[in-house]
């Protein structure tokens, strides 16, 4: 009792370095602003001022952390908020992936050209198949609170990534988790297949973090503090229980992998990839992701980096499931969203690859790669969900592959770009994807793992297979009488997919710009 | 030896003497006016909802959105007794951040109360 | 009383809610699996915070009860939205959403 009143008498404010966490808070306030104008609005004026919120946040962000990369700041990072969070140049460099990406999610998520009202649900409490259900389908309007929803789930992304200790990162995790959980549930048309999604993901998505959590209760008990520096000064020492130590690890790591959808833990993804409203699945298959790996980067090379040889076996196994899951199961399916997030699957196995590249000598090359992946694969991913979304039919979004036979007849353009994307995930040269792949697996080689990239090898070729096979048929095939129609998109769709095809061919031809920024430091120890 | 719990013991001695009186107390200060509505089960001091005889019972959805109003509400207070315990140590830093924590939490009250949430149909 | 005794008793509450997740299929019971798990994983914080004879632990506890609230509200919203069209919250209804 008197040790705990004399530790309660040593707390203290902690310093906060503002510059620092300035994008972090400039996101997470305007999230609450989003809240009260959502509340005080009237019901007309909601989509337009949201949207200039929103977009305007993400601007105002990426202004605010342009300005501190460049001001004078110190090389390894600073830790703030008593440690809670590091801003280091791997930070920097995922929360400008995140708030760029989020810009391209955005731009899906406000259009209301393809979709009349937009993707979304009207009014969310109408039950599905009623009449009411019906006049939404057609009326416009939408439920704007994707907006803050959006702005939350990104601020619970950027604090994951830069989280320094184990407890803020499962209160992050749980910030951009939630709001992802709702926004799946809200799709305007196919309503009950979008709220099975959300019901799936969240029954699961709430598994998953329970583990996590009961990994960190365990790391705690081992290293006494949950910071990841401790964890790592606790491992190096020899005379504690390690049962605690590897027992928390997987727990800990179980859980990460889940968000990742890697390998043996993916089951929800293509479900939620399928019945979430197309521009969330974009948002979440890019940020997520990129999200996930940097949880994952942080943890494994700050917390468990002289713990290696322990784990290491296990991760590559994990891979190397991940990596056949996402390639064979890819081969079978019969739905584009579906397939995509197969693709998304095997495509976390080459992350995986990336982020376990440790050498014995304690550097970590496999970081900037896998940074550079993330960024390279998120807009491939975004530009990808965009031009999904153009494919209609009367009922909504036409997504069975039989439906996209014969598309480039009926739209040479968006097949055309189309067909870029999919190079891209397949990883054909010229294009962002072949750099990424190329950087993962030289830095895995490096790290000694060259039996993981031949089976990488193996699984990209396989994984091909289902590219081309989209690509032949849009090409090489008739085009049903009764098919869909290609929807003209209006300018915020067009800006999405241009952006994301643009930076895919961009980073396929000059990558040293961007490779070089991931390069510039490692993660604070 | 029992100092710092005598503080505790007066409490509890408090708070039972308190509820004898208002029991014992009741019959005889009050007025005594019989109706249905005090023959009725107790529900939360509002007349009992008719139990539907298909359905199993069901509670009307309002429950439902009044109760997770109020968990999400009374619990995020449980931060309150950290920052009790620590408060002098924090100084005006600490009070600022747990007006602005607060203050976040007025912005979803204000949601709630705009949006209908806390009208009972 | 040592405390390894709690830590027993937290690891087999977290089994007993991992299993109930597995194995129950109304779809509330299997959200109330989870908020025991989670409960289980509070028990262990405040156990070790008496080993460790730190306070942290017990602040955590804290943030896992306000997370958990959170997350029984969203879940429910979402049950019950699904609920309030089938008239069923078995998970194994949820079945449009198959290869």
């Amino acid at each position: 009792m008197n040790l705990l009143v004399a530790q309660a008498q040593q707390i203290e404010a902690p310093q906060i370095d503002y510059g620092a966490i300035a994008p972090l808070l400039v996101v997470l306030g305007a999230a609450c602003m989003s809240v009260l104008l959502e509340a005080l609005l009237p019901k007309h004026q909601r989509w337009a001022v949201q949207l200039v919120l929103t977009l305007g946040t993400l601007v105002g962000a990426t202004g605010a952390l342009i300005f501190y990369a460049t001001s004078e700041r110190p090389a390894q990072g600073v830790a703030t908020l008593a440690g809670a969070i590091a801003v280091d140049s791997p930070s920097l460099f995922l929360w400008a992936t995140l708030l760029v990406l989020a810009f391209g999610s955005v731009l899906l998520i406000a259009d209301r050209s393809v979709e009349p009202g937009g993707a979304f649900v009207a009014q969310a409490a109408i039950r599905p198949g009623t009449i009411q259900d019906r006049a939404q389908a057609t009326k416009t309007g939408m439920q704007t609170e994707v907006f803050p929803l959006t702005l939350f789930a990104l601020g619970g992304m950027m604090t994951f990534v830069a989280s320094n200790d184990l407890l803020t990162m499962f209160v992050a995790l749980e910030v951009l988790s939630l709001p992802l959980y709702l926004m799946c549930g809200l799709a305007r048309r196919r309503r009950l297949l979008s709220q099975e999604a959300a019901v799936k993901y969240f029954l699961l998505g709430a598994f998953a973090s329970a583990f996590f959590l009961y990994g960190v209760a365990l790391l705690y008990g081992y290293a006494g503090s949950v910071k990841l520096s401790a964890i790592a000064t606790a491992a190096a020492g020899t005379d504690r229980s390690d049962t605690l130590l590897f027992a928390g690890f997987g727990l800990l790591v179980v859980g990460l992998l889940f968000k990742a959808a890697v390998g043996p833990f993916h089951s929800w993804t293509p479900d939620v990839y399928q019945g979430a409203p197309t521009p969330v699945t974009a948002f979440m298959a890019a940020c997520t992701k990129v999200a996930a790996f940097g949880g994952i980067l942080r943890v494994l090379t700050v917390a468990f980096e002289n713990t290696q040889w322990e784990w290491r076996g296990v991760l590559y196994g994990v891979a190397v499931v991940s990596m056949v899951i996402g390639a064979v199961l890819g081969l079978t399916q019969t739905d584009v969203k579906r397939m995509i997030a197969y693709s998304s699957v095997a495509h976390a196995g080459f992350l995986l690859i990336g982020s376990i590249a440790l050498t014995p000598e304690g550097t970590a090359p496999g970081v900037s790669a896998t940074l550079f992946y993330l960024l390279a694969y998120g807009f491939t991913t975004i530009a990808a969900f965009g031009i999904v979304s153009l494919v209609r039919n009367s009922d909504g979004e036409a997504t069975h592959l039989s439906q996209w036979a014969g598309l480039a007849k009926r739209s040479p353009i968006v097949a055309g770009v189309f067909t870029f994307l999919l190079l891209a995930l397949a990883g054909i040269p010229l294009t962002s994807g072949f750099i990424g792949k190329f950087v993962v697996f030289s830095a895995a080689i490096e790290a000694g793992l060259a039996p993981l990239v031949v089976i990488a090898l193996v699984a990209s070729a396989v994984a091909a297979f289902f590219y081309l096979r989209v690509i032949v048929l849009m090409y090489f095939s008739e085009p049903a009488p009764d098919g869909p129609t290609v929807t003209v998109p209006g300018a915020f769709t067009t800006i999405a997919i241009t952006l994301g095809a643009v930076v895919t061919l961009v980073l396929g031809l000059w990558p040293t710009f961007v490779l070089d920024w991931a390069g510039t430091g490692t993660f604070l120890s | 030896m029992l100092d710092p719990y005598l503080p505790l013991v007066l409490m509890f001695a408090l708070a039972g003497a308190f509820a004898l009186f208002s029991v014992t107390a009741a019959p005889y200060i009050g007025p005594r006016r019989y109706n249905k509505a005090k023959l009725d089960a107790y529900e939360c001091g509002i007349e009992p909802s008719p139990q539907p005889v298909v359905g199993g019972g069901r509670m009307p959805v309002a429950y439902y959105l009044t109760a997770m109003l109020f968990i999400l509400f009374d619990i995020e207070m449980v931060f309150l007794y950290p920052f009790a315990v620590a408060a002098d140590k924090l100084g005006l830093f600490g009070l600022v951040e747990i007006v602005l924590f607060v203050a976040t939490l007025g912005f979803a009250y204000v949601y709630v109360w705009r949006r209908g949430g806390l009208d009972w149909n | 009383m040592t405390p390894t005794y709690y830590l027993l008793l937290s690891a087999l509450l977290f089994s007993i809610g991992a299993v109930g997740v597995l194995v129950r299929r109304n779809a509330i019971v299997v959200f109330m699996c989870v908020e025991l798990m989670l409960n289980a994983v509070n028990l262990s914080l405040v156990t070790f915070a008496r080993i460790n004879g730190s306070l942290d632990g017990q602040v955590m506890a804290f943030f896992v009860m306000v997370v958990a609230a959170a997350e029984v509200v969203v879940g429910l919203a979402i049950i019950m939205s699904i609920f309030r069209t089938r008239r069923s919250a078995s998970v194994d209804d949820s079945n449009l959403l198959k290869y």
